[in-house]
């Protein structure tokens, strides 16, 4: 690769394109090498997290859904007001046992009226003058908030006080 | 340097993707969706909301919540007269006539508006990737132009990012199809989204886009879909009940819920339930709405709205002088274009070419701007593109049934072992025919290669045992060996080329083996019936032998006939499964009646066998272990 010259004289100092060219090449193998590896962890990692997170995303919809009819159930107990016939009082007992099979999953509603408003629990519906509470406070509940464990599942449907 | 996201800034919802080991992956927010509302909410308190947050309390602060900012975004005031109008929020004019949003009496634009919402896509972008986020690519719609894009830049350096490069999304859908690796094409991009309609006309050659022409309307999407159906069921209920649900805050929202998962339905069914009890209340007492709605009736109230996308298509093919014929893909981008009427029209108006759909068309542009930020970053070109085994992989067992190893698909480099054993009694040879393909029968699949492993020690059937490797490397070299466990020989042989079969090929193979899954199925169960039965033949009378004088002689003699019967059925192949089956479970009852009187005759007799059996164990042992020193 050199001259003849230099042969059998001392040429360690003599760089080698070839080498260097190999050795670049090993280094940039290496990198691609552990980016894969990286990578892999990463993905590994992250889809152990997903599919716990898809079990109870898959649960999560069920349930999601499963709450619009306990909405309907609310509506219906509330158009029935005061009125203690024994079909409401029937319908009354058919609510509590549906709210204590989702209090089984870790999911329970939480109480939004007279709270200050919130985006992160409450999805604001309309905003209406009131004279009983302060500018900013839920007072009164379209649909219920619930949670599931220590995260919101969705959020209550409110009316918010507004400024008079 | 970390790693590079793509983003799909939208006006009404954005996107964020990004490359994992060479494959595009569409970010799930802090919220766990996909998508993240494009809106900022500037409360009494001073805090930045974004996205679904600021979207719940917007009705509340509608003057200070920022939707559509992207309409704004590196325009004049002069020129943003019309969209004004539309926004619930303030636009003043800024300096140099500049456009900005006046909330809580601070003046703002829009770029640090985009750059709020650009900020919080990183974020959680860098929570769920485990990594910190400075590069991105992002996507702008072709007919922005030179403001347009420094603004959009600019909205990505306040958030805090590099931005790699601005690209159009028309461009990136295209990417997200690989359509750059093809050669030159004429392609038509027809995007429908949340409120807005664009078609591109690209054409790509050498890896290279060019943007021909763009049309669209900017005031055409999903939500005008939503609005004809809400209208629907409104006005029905008016003429039914007397009472318009639309002046009802809440019964509206439920209305509008409600009108697009009708929607989204009938892109899926030909009819759907809108049921929404207790929707109202007069003083008759509550009201409940229940209707159907047909894929048709649904057409019919839309029909204008997909006429309206005509215009801009044969407009767009026009501005590039490009004839129907020419178009050479088609792709469709945006949620409304999963609704068949739409997809109905694209395809008249492009001659009946099938358009891409196989990518979400909700995010195949922001799995494009990633697909581009990877290669910006050097990461795509580093990932060596790992190849799969286009067809199964495995050997010929027992019967003439091709034993899979290694599955078709599989990502390679691959191994895997399994261990074999011998089908004779005294069998010092195995034969390992290496196959390919998708039968289940040997004789119907590809021969790679043959070989023989000899040498292995004598004993009954099923007792030796033979290791079997397949190992595939990242050039589709196959090395299948086969190792006796027992005396350690090993042979192996080398197949190059595994995977250079040609498409067609693969097609024909995979397809045969799809037209013949039934009759495989049913000879595989005869074979599986042929070889259970010779199995528990060949274990009743091993268990008659060892068993000797304590065998009744009637049950002998029963076992014996039944043993017969059983090997004529599995030499002449009978195919009568239910009668293999019978005949099997037949012998199997008797051979516990055998053992059972055995056992309890003479507690002994089952010890001894045990004990005989252990005596071996430990000699054999010891074979192994000399043979093991002789071959160290």
């Amino acid at each position: 690769m050199n001259s003849n010259d230099i042969n059998g004289k001392t040429n360690v100092i003599v760089p080698n394109p070839e080498i260097e060219a190999l050795q670049a090449q090993v280094r940039s193998e290496h990198k691609m090498y552990l980016r894969s590896l990286a990578d892999f962890d990463n993905y590994r990692r992250r889809t152990e997290r997903e599919v716990a997170g898809v079990v109870q995303r898959g649960k999560r919809d069920l349930i999601l859904a499963f709450l619009e009819v306990i909405d309907s159930f609310d509506r219906a107990l509330q158009q029935a007001g005061d009125a203690a016939t024994p079909l409401v009082e029937g319908l009354q007992a058919v609510h509590r046992k549906t709210l204590a099979m989702l209090e089984t999953q870790g999911i329970v509603p939480y109480r939004s009226v007279g709270e200050p408003f919130d985006p992160a629990l409450h999805e604001a519906v309309a905003s209406v003058v009131s004279t009983e509470y302060p500018p900013g406070v839920v007072i009164d509940e379209l649909e219920r908030g619930y949670r599931a464990g220590d995260a919101v599942l969705r959020p209550a449907r409110v009316r918010v006080s507004a400024q008079p | 340097m970390g790693k590079a996201i793509g983003i799909d800034l939208g006006t009404t919802n954005s996107v964020v993707a990004v490359m994992e080991g060479g494959k595009p992956t569409v970010v799930i927010n802090s919220e766990g969706n996909r998508l993240t509302p494009s809106v900022v909410g500037f409360t009494t308190t001073g805090e930045r909301l974004v996205g679904q947050l600021a979207k719940r309390q917007a009705v509340l602060n509608p003057e200070n919540t920022i939707s559509s900012a992207k309409r704004f975004i590196g325009r004049r005031f002069s020129e943003v007269q019309s969209e004004i109008k539309n926004v619930p929020y303030k636009v003043v004019a800024g300096a140099d006539d500049a456009v900005r949003f006046m909330v809580r009496g601070k003046e703002y634009p829009p770029e640090e508006v985009s750059a709020v919402v650009l900020r919080r896509l990183v974020e959680d972008a860098a929570k769920y990737l485990g990594e910190k986020i400075t590069d991105a690519v992002i996507t702008v719609p072709a007919y922005f132009n030179d403001a347009q894009r420094q603004a959009t830049q600019d909205a990505g350096k306040i958030a805090g990012l590099n931005v790699l490069r601005i690209i159009n999304e028309p461009t990136a859908a295209a990417l997200a199809y690989g359509l750059d690796k093809k050669g030159n094409e004429t392609i038509l991009v027809f995007d429908l989204g949340g409120g807005t309609f664009d078609v591109s006309v690209l054409d790509v050659g050498d890896g290279i886009f060019e943007v021909h022409s763009t049309a669209g309307d900017t005031h055409l999407g999903g939500d005008d879909f939503d609005k004809r159906v809400v209208d629907w069921i409104a006005e029905e209920f008016l003429r039914t009940q007397g009472i318009d649900l639309r002046k009802d805050r809440q019964a509206l929202q439920r209305l509008s819920e409600a009108a697009e998962k009708a929607k989204i339905e009938l892109s899926g069914a030909l009819e759907t339930n809108i049921n929404l009890p207790f929707v109202t209340a007069d003083a008759t007492g509550p009201k409940h709405l229940e209707m159907k709605l047909s894929r048709a009736k649904f057409d019919q109230l839309t029909a204008d709205l997909v006429e309206r996308c005509k215009g801009p298509v044969e407009r767009a093919l026009a501005d590039a002088k490009i004839q129907v014929a020419q178009l050479d893909e088609v792709i469709l981008v945006g949620g409304s274009t999963r609704i068949p009427a739409v997809q109905a029209l694209v395809r008249r108006l492009t001659g009946g070419k099938e358009p891409n759909q196989s990518v979400n068309p909700d995010e195949v542009v922001a799995i494009g701007a990633a697909i581009q930020a990877g290669v910006l970053a050097g990461e795509v070109k580093g990932v060596v593109l790992l190849d799969v085994t286009p067809l199964s992989l495995g050997l010929e067992t027992l019967g003439g049934v091709m034993t899979k190893l290694i599955e078709r698909n599989t990502t390679i480099p691959a191994r895997k072992s399994e261990t074999f054993s011998t089908a004779e009694d005294n069998q010092t040879a195995v034969d390992v025919h290496v196959l390919q393909g998708e039968r289940e029968f040997a004789k119907d699949n590809r021969t790679l290669g043959h070989f023989r492993l000899e040498g292995i020690k004598p004993g009954p059937r099923g007792a030796p045992q033979v290791d079997v490797t397949f190992d595939i490397d990242a050039n589709g070299v196959l090395t299948v060996a086969a190792k006796d466990k027992e005396t350690g020989k090993e042979q192996k042989i080398t197949v190059a080329g595994s995977t250079q079969l040609s498409k067609d090929q693969i097609d024909r193979m995979v397809k045969d083996a799809q037209a013949h899954v039934e009759d495989d199925k049913r000879r595989r169960e005869e074979v599986a019936a042929r070889n259970g039965a010779d199995a528990i033949a060949y274990q009743v009378e091993r268990q008659i032998r060892e068993l000797g004088d304590q065998v009744p002689t009637n049950e002998k003699a029963r076992a014996e006939q039944m043993i017969t019967q059983i090997r004529e059925l599995v030499k002449n192949e009978s195919t009568d499964v239910a009668l293999m089956r019978q005949s099997t479970s037949d012998l199997q009852q008797l051979a516990h009646a055998l053992s059972a009187p055995a056992a309890s005759e003479s507690s002994a007799t089952p010890g001894h066998a045990g004990a005989s059996h252990g005596a071996a164990k430990p000699g054999n042992e010891e074979v192994i272990d000399a043979e093991f020193k002789q071959t160290k």
